[in-house]
């Protein structure tokens, strides 16, 4: 339901959000199995998903770390994006903790139970202290929610609590949320930023100023130190932490926003490491020997997203057409580096880990073809007397997967009879598509990589219900919605995801977005450490506490 | 006319371009695609009370005059609003950026004055073989923009030899000049080749002037001859083109500092802008054409102590 579309803020160049942004998961499943997964060949070519990275052998005084872009603020109710959450993860806890193999875990909760569908009581672990040496209650709870509940704060996370009714301490270490109808998306919500624990004392001290200077007053493993504006953000070690103490003392953040510069500080040892990796710079990394580069399955698929139906594309034949005629595997080559595999699914299949097998299998059953097939696509086209008919692709330079992306779709409706225009949008105005409907005005599909922030297929396939905001083409079904509003009233795992393997079979055949490619995330260490974890576990798990020497 | 008069009528024009810039700013940025309460909450979906209390609180849903006239208000009394993206006071977020910029402009300014009239100077006093590779070597410059330079920089002296950092701004004065040092030649390499040029080109037009053969014919040592008359007159031309130098550097930073992630405020004017954080992006752009005026001012009143067939408000010293 709050998918994030990778993240905007960034900056007018690629990187980050629309462009292939990483966000990696990995099956429980895949995960026990080894510390490395099978190598994906294929036309793209061939890599190994990582599983996680060597743990640490010993302490390190102090790490550098590179974002693409400055936080805006580090108020736990507006963090929503890459550079935030890579950071926030590692100082704010939440009630729940998705792990490193994006399964669910107790975090500042110690047990979540569920006595009745429209309830949920969260029994508070004892002894955990904030960062000002205060002990955590109940209370605390109640008013970081209440943050998030307030419309006046127009806060990123309000979707997730839409059907709370009221949260409440019933014990100095006990809350209960009462919800107006079952949801459950909510108890896996807890789990990202939306369930941080941040101390009522210090928030409230902070005023208008949380998150932008002073402290965090959190409970995570990290404190918020020094933070020198358009440079760098120092996190120092929290040695009241209630778990295990961070392997190093210090970690700086630095924002380093030219892809090129941040490529370059790797390879230089100026920073030790980073997250999303420009996809241009895979070789050069893997070449210099100057540490790791190491991918994990991610929960990003790339996407054209169709985003009128006024047009040609109005008839699912023409939709149907244009996605035989992609030369996916041709865009996986060019487009992401050969690190990632042609799909026709809009969801992961690392989304699909609560699902018992056989459900797993019929949601991945007879989904969009990903091979090229010219003269079934030509013939739709000709069938929907949609030949030489006009199609607007929005482009863009903010990175070469939108352009290529766009030009392959370009090349595919040439050979069969479409008229496919690309409109070149500066990467400023691109992040608008995803906000304005006024900006995409005139434009009948664009290129998006999506990510999930939960690790359930809904995350994406709420996007088609009625009214949905990134519902870009104004797709309403009635049955659709009905399933959509069943999966999100369903607790069981097995059920739920029994209702989403119908909604992805809906949306895969009404092509609502054209499914491309699977896109795994990317992490850099260099030779002085090791332990961070592989996937998009990174938002909302502390995962720089991992991090120590190599040798 | 008097120097305080014409102060005065020069700062009056100042003040009434800045007003027309603040509305046109002002205007484009509200013409522009895009709402900051969509950026606010970047694609979620976002509850109708949760936008209503974000325009509530920026006011966005008042007409274009009132939210004009109010920021106006507001920005004569010294204050530039809350950053949008940053909810921070924009005022604390230039006070964080604008020494990293300064610095870097102020270095890349200093490279262009040196660099660039001494090889100008050398190209048309030398000759022969010394200005053949003096053009050569600004047309390079001058047809390399900046944040090409920057890449090519970025590659040899930071990755290859090592000799600088990559990126970033540093702490402390000896730290920032080191960190600065790349972005500020790639600031400066296109002016340098252009001020080298334009020096070159006004020294030799003045030397085939009368007062030259005059000058010469006195008896004068050739260097006495260079140095008084000639290099001197030229300054007068180079001058005027102050202006132009300096504006050239404050829109370049935008660019520089991306490329070499120096967190100044070009680089925070690129972020605001894709945030449509108003405040921002109307603070900065003030302070620019601030500072852009500001150093035409103190070309217009320097020009005549360099050029003394220049006085204060002629028709050559309002350029």
């Amino acid at each position: 339901m709050t998918p994030t579309p990778l993240p905007t803020t960034g900056r007018g160049k690629p990187r980050g959000r629309l462009t292939l942004a990483a966000a990696a998961g990995l099956s429980a499943l895949v995960l026990v199995a080894a510390c490395s997964g099978p190598p994906r060949a294929g036309a793209e070519g061939a890599f190994t998903l990582s599983a996680g990275t060597p743990a640490a052998k010993g302490e390190l005084d102090s790490f550098r770390w590179a974002t693409y872009a400055e936080p805006s603020t580090l108020d736990y109710i507006s963090a929503f994006d890459y550079p935030q959450n890579t950071i926030l993860s590692n100082v704010c806890e939440s009630l729940m903790r998705w792990t490193p193999q994006l399964t669910l875990a107790p975090g500042l909760a110690e047990k979540a139970s569920n006595p009745e569908p429209t309830t949920w009581v969260y029994d508070l672990r004892p002894g955990v202290h904030f960062h000002d040496g205060s002990v955590m209650t109940a209370d605390d709870v109640v008013y970081s929610f209440g943050r998030q509940m307030n419309p006046d704060n127009g806060a990123a996370w309000a979707q997730v609590f839409q059907n709370v009714r009221s949260v409440s301490s019933t014990g100095l270490l006990q809350v209960t949320v009462r919800l107006a109808k079952p949801d459950s998306q909510f108890p896996q919500y807890m789990a990202t930023a939306a369930g941080v624990v941040a101390s009522a004392k210090g928030v409230r001290a902070a005023g208008k100023d949380y998150g932008t200077s002073g402290g965090l007053d959190c409970t995570g493993p990290y404190t918020l130190g020094t933070w020198s504006k358009g440079q760098s953000i120092d996190l120092e070690r929290f040695d009241g932490y209630w778990g295990t103490k961070a392997r190093t003392r210090k970690v700086t953040f630095t924002f380093l926003t030219d892809p090129s510069a941040r490529v370059n500080a790797m390879l230089t040892g100026e920073v030790d490491g980073g997250y999303l990796i420009p996809t241009e710079s895979y070789d050069r990394l893997r070449n210099s020997g100057a540490g790791t580069l190491y991918f994990g399955e991610g929960l990003s698929t790339v996407n054209v997203n169709v985003t009128s139906m006024k047009g040609a594309l109005g008839d699912v034949r023409v939709r149907r057409a244009l996605s035989l005629a992609l030369d996916r595997s041709g865009f996986v080559r060019t487009g992401l580096g050969g690190v990632g595999s042609v799909t026709g699914s809009l969801t992961t299949r690392a989304a699909w880990a609560a699902a018992p097998e056989a459900v797993r299998a019929s949601a991945f059953d007879g989904l969009t073809p990903t091979a090229q097939d010219l003269r079934q696509a030509t013939a739709l086209v000709k069938e929907a007397g949609a030949t030489g008919k006009t199609v607007t692709v929005a482009t863009s330079s903010i990175g070469q997967d939108v352009s290529l992306l766009a030009t392959a779709v370009q090349a595919a409706g040439a050979r069969i009879g479409l008229d496919v225009r690309l409109r070149t949008i500066a990467p400023n105005a691109f992040s608008a598509l995803f906000t304005d409907p006024k900006a995409r005005e005139g434009i009948d599909m664009f290129p998006e990589t999506y990510y999930d922030s939960i690790t359930d297929p809904l995350d994406l396939l709420s996007n088609f219900r009625t009214g949905a905001y990134q519902n870009y083409a104004g797709y309403s079904d009635k049955a659709y919605d009905d399933l959509v509003d069943q999966a999100a009233a369903v607790y069981d795992p097995a059920r739920r995801t029994a209702v989403e393997a119908q909604l992805q079979k809906t949306a895969s055949d009404r092509l609502l977005w054209i499914p491309v490619a699977e896109w795994p995330t990317s992490v850099f260490l260099n030779k002085r450490l090791t332990g961070a974890p592989t996937t998009i576990a990174y938002m909302y798990y502390p995962w720089a506490a991992d991090v120590g020497a190599a040798r | 006319m008097n120097f305080l008069r014409f102060a005065a009528r020069r700062l009056a024009e100042m003040a009434a371009t800045l007003l027309g810039a603040s509305f046109v700013i002002f205007g484009a940025m509200y013409l522009a695609p895009g709402n900051p309460a969509s950026f606010l909450l970047s694609g979620r979906s976002a509850s109708p009370d949760a936008l209503k209390a974000i325009n509530d609180q920026y006011h966005l849903d008042d007409p274009f005059a009132v939210q004009y006239l109010r920021w106006l208000g507001r920005v004569l009394q010294g204050d530039f609003g809350r950053s949008i993206t940053y909810r921070t006071d924009v005022s604390r977020l230039l006070a964080d950026r604008l020494p990293s910029t300064l610095l870097l402009v102020a270095m890349a300014l200093v490279l262009v004055v040196v660099v660039g009239l001494l090889l100008g100077r050398l190209g048309a006093v030398r000759g022969g073989a010394a200005d053949a590779t003096i053009l050569v070597t600004t047309t390079f410059a001058v047809g390399t923009p900046s944040f090409v330079a920057a890449v090519l920089l970025q590659g040899l002296f930071a990755v290859k030899l090592g000799w600088f950092p990559t990126s970033g701004t540093g702490d402390g004065l000896g730290d920032m000049l080191w960190h600065l040092t790349l972005p500020a030649v790639a600031l400066a390499l296109y002016l340098i080749g252009m001020l080298a040029r334009v020096t070159r080109a006004a020294m030799l037009e003045i030397l085939t002037q009368e007062h030259v053969t005059v000058a010469r014919s006195r008896g004068m040592t050739e260097r006495q001859v260079i140095s008084r008359h000639v290099f001197r007159n030229a300054l007068g031309t180079v001058l005027t083109t102050g202006g132009l130098i300096v504006s050239t550097l404050l829109i370049c930073t935008v660019l520089v500092e991306s490329a070499f992630s120096v967190g100044g405020i070009g680089q925070l004017l690129e972020l605001s802008t894709t945030t449509k954080d108003f405040p921002t992006v109307q603070a900065i752009s003030l302070i620019m054409v601030g500072l852009f005026m500001t150093v035409n001012l103190v070309v217009d009143l320097l020009h005549p102590l360099v050029d003394p067939r220049v006085t204060l408000g002629s028709r050559r010293s309002a350029v």
